[in-house]
């Protein structure tokens, strides 16, 4: 089928990059746990940000299959819960930054 | 007597976010491509807001301890707000636009990228401001 102006295709690779910023934020909210002596707070707040990204991630998935539909399947609740994700990325951070 | 018009207001704006489509059900489906330009968007303003939790997260870990107590976490902290605040707005926008766009108005202007701006020339005149003082010591 055609895609004039590939707009599904852009919206895809756009969820894709997307997801990759959000591997940078949970990779340095878990880079604390790295550390020798790194205590359980810091291994369960690099936890959380894991599953934050990984949750990040399968929208994104989930989000791209929708949009591979023809036509394109609108994106509802994906949109907010995406960004309630990126919140609580910025808290888990508030915590590192804390702790 | 405000107070309820407001928690209306608020509820309404919410259930937006999560159903632009049906709350209230208006207007008629757009063309496909704009709703993708939407949502294309949005996800560029939640990478903005996801590089200023980074940069916050950076400051934290990288940042030496600043002259000044405390100035680093603070720094850090400003930046995570920040981050948190553009990652909100980003989905009322988008929650906004799709509403316009069903009913066929005009699409919602917004302040926030001067606010956003002027706020990131702030900070870094700040830091401009910081380094020279450093370096004339």
């Amino acid at each position: 089928m055609i895609d004039p102006g590939a707009s599904a295709e852009r919206t895809r690779l756009a969820w894709r990059r997307t997801g990759l910023s959000a591997a940078a934020v949970g990779l340095l909210a878990a880079r604390p746990a790295i550390h020798p002596d790194a205590g359980a707070r810091a291994w369960l707040i690099a936890a959380l940000a894991m599953a934050a990204w990984v949750a990040m991630v399968a929208l994104g998935y989930h989000r791209s299959r929708g949009l591979r539909a023809r036509p394109p399947r609108p994106a509802r609740r994906a949109i907010p819960v995406y960004a309630a994700l990126a919140v609580a990325l910025a808290a888990l951070g508030g915590l590192v930054v804390m702790l | 007597m405000t107070p309820p018009v407001n928690n209306q207001h608020v509820l309404g704006a919410l259930r937006q976010w999560f159903d632009p489509e049906k709350q209230p059900t208006v207007g008629r489906t757009p063309d496909y491509r704009f709703s993708l330009a939407n949502e294309r968007t949005f996800l560029a303003w939640i990478r903005t807001g996801l590089a200023l939790i980074a940069g916050g997260l950076a400051c934290a870990q990288f940042l030496p301890p600043l002259p000044v107590e405390h100035l680093r976490e603070v720094i850090a902290i400003a930046l995570l707000l920040l981050g948190g605040v553009v990652a909100l707005r980003a989905v009322d926008h988008w929650a906004r636009t799709e509403r316009a766009m069903r009913l066929g108005q005009e699409l919602p202007g917004s302040k926030f990228p001067a606010i956003l701006a002027l706020a990131v020339a702030a900070g870094a005149v700040l830091l401009i401001v910081a380094v020279l003082i450093k370096a004339a010591e």
